[in-house]
């Protein structure tokens, strides 16, 4: 059922005078309970500091990609870790407005801190470079010298963690480069003894190996065919020597006397070309050929008749052979090639031999001096690599040395509060007017909305559709009318009181009394 | 507890007792030569109710103490808002109920949701219009409002009417103590069966409750009609159900259940009880000059 305002004002109000006893009941009791609170609540002092977290400062362009500054990401969660830690908090606790004198035990200083300065200890972020710490206390001077306390600490802790933290990791690289400048050298002699004691490991000696070997096989390749062939030429002279004679016989007068016409012949034909047939020598070359001719007839002749001489050859018969004397010129010129070819054949084998167990050495030197080589190469790479790194780190190392990198600096330094500050008593005394009266009033609001039972006849004509006739009031009879105003004479008085109460507590508090 | 009976005892104690029913046996003489003439001549009989009422005199009125101390509305009531209230209702009731003379059974959502309060007060009310007379009939047999343990003084009551067919009607209608305010109270049986209202005799007394003086108002007060059998056959019977609705006692729900059991041509209207009331000017008036005594 949906009220207006005014009718649920009214309603409450209505209520309310039905459990009056309940409301004054609420209200003085809440009233009592805020002014004894307002009398024993501490006055609260605060103190507060912020710092600024510079971390763009005029060095970071200038070295730019150069130095790493270090990074606070979540600078108020890192300032509680630092803040908050047993070193710097026992610094705090040793301040003379908190631990005075010289012995204390353990104990007792670690719930001085646990139960009393970290609870009043926040620590907030402001902005994104600013941090807050601020401390609370009942006494004013105490929270403005912890609060100062805390805020210098903060600083010089921080700032000598990231200096630890950069000369930590400059010393972590230095080691690093000392370890890999160690190992090039040892790889460097590797590369030196291993050049001295193998001599043929110069880079190519394996492509050189190759083309002589290639070079000797080839010529050995040469040699064999030619060898093959010289031995060949020389079976075939030697074949053709034995079918040839040494001397050659003329087995008859008859091929002498040709032999001699066709000289003779041939002398005549030269003359002829000079002189005439008429010429002496003509004539006489001419004679003499006639008479060779018949000396062929009258040979012939004789042959026939069996006559003839013996064939036996008389030294007259016999002539050198001349083929036969080229032949055997020839077969002398071919066995001295054989022979040449040979031993060169055999020499180039030998020289394939070695060359080929170079080769072999050279290879396996090689694969040795290619592993020696690399081993440098990433060594020296590394090596210059962390020499680097290592001259960043030292600059980042200086840097924050410097109080370069990541600055923070008190922006705000630590006052001595003057005024206390949370709530104060007067809040307490109208806070619990204000509470008492909105709790009661509150609360039955609260039991009008829950409660399903009607209390307005508006709701009662909306709902079922059922005409209201009349909305009877309460009708109370004189002895009822009689107790109801004792009753409100009671809380009247009650009222009264607690309002007598609370102007004594009030008037008792601003005169010091309390 | 009857807070009218408890009046009229203490007022009868000091005045002259009542010697039997001599005002009502007069005025029932005067109902019957009344009666035939009705229908014909309800003109005449209208002139005549206003001469007939006012001889409904109240031969032992009670004081407005008393009236107050048992929360019956009068005419010289401080705080005006109640019996303004009830003028209200009972002007709408004559409004709806065209004809008079009406039988308006008063019932409640649950128990103690003051449906005899209202019962009561609405019957004070029309007593208290000079042309009418209510009477008032309590059907509450197990919680009897209107009167109790009467019967020991010789007050016969509904059951008795009921149980027994000697008993006349004149002996069951008695005095209140108010003008132009009749009453029956429920009688000296508690236990009674369902079946009595729906005897003829119930239905007979109806009629000549109703009939026995012009503008005359039968009040029935019953117990709520949800928790009673009772409750729903006395509604068949009435003319008129009123129903009360109890501030912030009952839910809807609740209403809605009530409502269901009665017919709908009968149902005049719901009435919204003891709604909670800041203080009248007059409290106030009365608290301050008290707590300077």
């Amino acid at each position: 059922m949906q009220l207006s305002y005014a009718q649920t004002i009214s309603s409450i109000l209505q209520e309310a005078f039905v459990y009056r006893k309940a409301v004054v009941g609420i209200f003085i009791a809440v009233n009592i309970l805020a002014i004894s609170s307002g009398v024993l609540w501490p006055p609260q002092y605060t103190s507060w500091s912020t710092i600024i977290v510079d971390e763009k400062n005029i060095i970071e362009p200038l070295m730019k990609g150069t130095a790493v500054t270090t990074d606070v990401t979540d600078r108020a969660k890192l300032a509680k870790e630092v803040i908050y830690g047993r070193k710097l908090m026992s610094q705090v606790a040793a301040l003379p407005v908190w631990l005075s004198g010289d012995e204390h035990s353990a104990k007792e200083v670690d719930g001085l801190i646990t139960k009393v300065i970290i609870p009043s200890t926040q620590i907030t972020n402001v902005d994104k470079n600013l941090i807050r710490i601020q401390y609370t206390d009942t006494n004013a001077e105490r929270a403005y010298s912890t609060t100062k306390k805390i805020a210098e600490l903060f600083i010089s802790e921080s700032l000598a963690e990231k200096a630890k933290e950069s000369q930590d990791a400059y010393d972590f690289i230095s080691k690093q480069t000392e370890e890999y400048h160690e190992k090039l050298v040892n790889a460097e002699a590797q590369l030196k003894e291993f050049h001295s004691s193998n001599l043929d490991a110069q880079p190519g000696s394996e492509g050189l190996v190759g083309t002589r070997i290639n070079s000797l096989e080839e010529k050995i390749e040469q040699t064999q065919n030619d060898l093959n062939e010289a031995e060949t030429k020389k079976a075939s002279l030697e074949k053709q020597l034995s079918g040839e004679a040494e001397v050659t016989t003329a087995f008859t007068r008859e091929g002498q006397y040709r032999t001699r016409i066709g000289e003779l012949q041939q002398q005549l034909d030269t003359l002829r070309l000079s002189y005439q047939d008429t010429y002496p020598d003509i004539v006489r070359l001419k004679h003499q050929i006639e008479d060779l001719r018949e000396a062929i007839v009258t040979d012939q002749k004789e042959r026939a008749q069996g006559k003839g001489r013996p064939l036996a050859a008389n030294d007259e018969a016999m002539s050198v052979n001349p083929l036969f004397q080229e032949l055997r010129r020839e077969l002398s010129q071919t066995k001295t090639l054989v022979d040449t070819l040979t031993a060169r054949l055999s020499d180039n084998r030998r020289l394939l031999t070695s060359a080929t167990v170079r080769g072999r050495r050279v290879h396996d030197s090689e694969a040795a001096l290619a592993e020696l080589s690399r081993d440098y190469q990433v060594n020296r790479d590394l090596y210059q690599d962390l020499l680097k790194r290592r001259e960043n780190a030292r600059v980042s190392m200086n840097l924050d040395i410097a109080n370069q990198g990541l600055t923070f600096k008190i922006h705000e330094p630590a006052m001595i509060p003057q005024y206390p500050s949370g709530p104060r008593f007067p809040h307490f005394v109208i806070g619990g007017f204000v509470f008492g009266i909105l709790l009661p009033f509150g609360l039955l609001y609260v039991k009008q909305q829950i409660d399903p039972r009607l209390r307005m006849n508006t709701g009662l004509s909306d709902k079922l559709k059922l005409q209201v006739l009349a909305v009877i009031p309460h009708l109370a009879n004189p002895a009822e009318e009689r107790s109801m105003i004792s009753s409100m004479r009671t809380l009247s008085l009650l009222v009264i009181l607690d309002l007598g109460v609370v102007a004594t507590v009030v008037a008792l508090k601003s005169a010091g009394v309390i | 507890m009857s807070k009218i009976e408890d009046a009229l005892k203490k007022v009868g104690a000091g005045k002259t007792p009542r010697n039997g029913a001599p005002p009502d046996g007069q005025q029932r003489q005067l109902a019957r030569v009344a009666q035939p003439n009705q229908t014909s001549t309800s003109l005449t009989q209208r002139a005549n109710s206003r001469t007939e009422i006012a001889r409904m005199v109240e031969t032992s009125p009670i004081s407005e103490a008393e009236l107050a101390r048992n929360k019956i509305i009068h005419s010289e009531m401080t705080d005006g808002r109640v019996l303004n209230a009830f003028r209200e209702l009972r002007t709408k009731i004559v409004q709806k109920s065209l004809n008079g003379n009406g039988v308006i059974m008063v019932t409640g959502v649950s128990f103690g949701d003051g449906a005899s309060f209202v019962a009561r007060n609405l019957a004070a009310a029309f007593a208290l219009d000079e042309s009418k007379t209510a009477l008032l009939l309590d059907c509450n047999f197990k919680h009897p409002q209107v009167s109790a343990g009467r019967t020991s003084d010789g007050k016969l009551g509904l059951t008795d009417y009921l149980e027994s067919e000697e008993v006349p009607v004149d002996k069951i209608i008695h005095q209140a103590g108010i003008d132009r305010f009749r009453m029956i109270p429920s009688g000296a049986h508690c236990e009674v069966p369902a079946e009595y209202f729906t005897s003829v005799r119930m239905g007979k007394l109806l009629t000549q409750l109703k009939q026995r003086y012009p503008e005359r108002y039968v009040i029935l007060d019953t117990p709520p009609i949800t928790e009673s059998a009772d409750a729903t056959i006395v509604a068949a019977m009435c003319d008129h159900v009123l129903l009360v609705v109890p501030y912030g006692k009952v839910t809807p729900a609740q209403i809605e259940a009530a409502v269901k059991s009665i017919d709908k041509n009968k149902l005049l209207g719901m009435v919204f009880n003891n709604e909670p009331q800041l203080p009248s000017a007059g409290f106030w008036k009365s608290f301050w000059r008290r707590k300077s005594v």
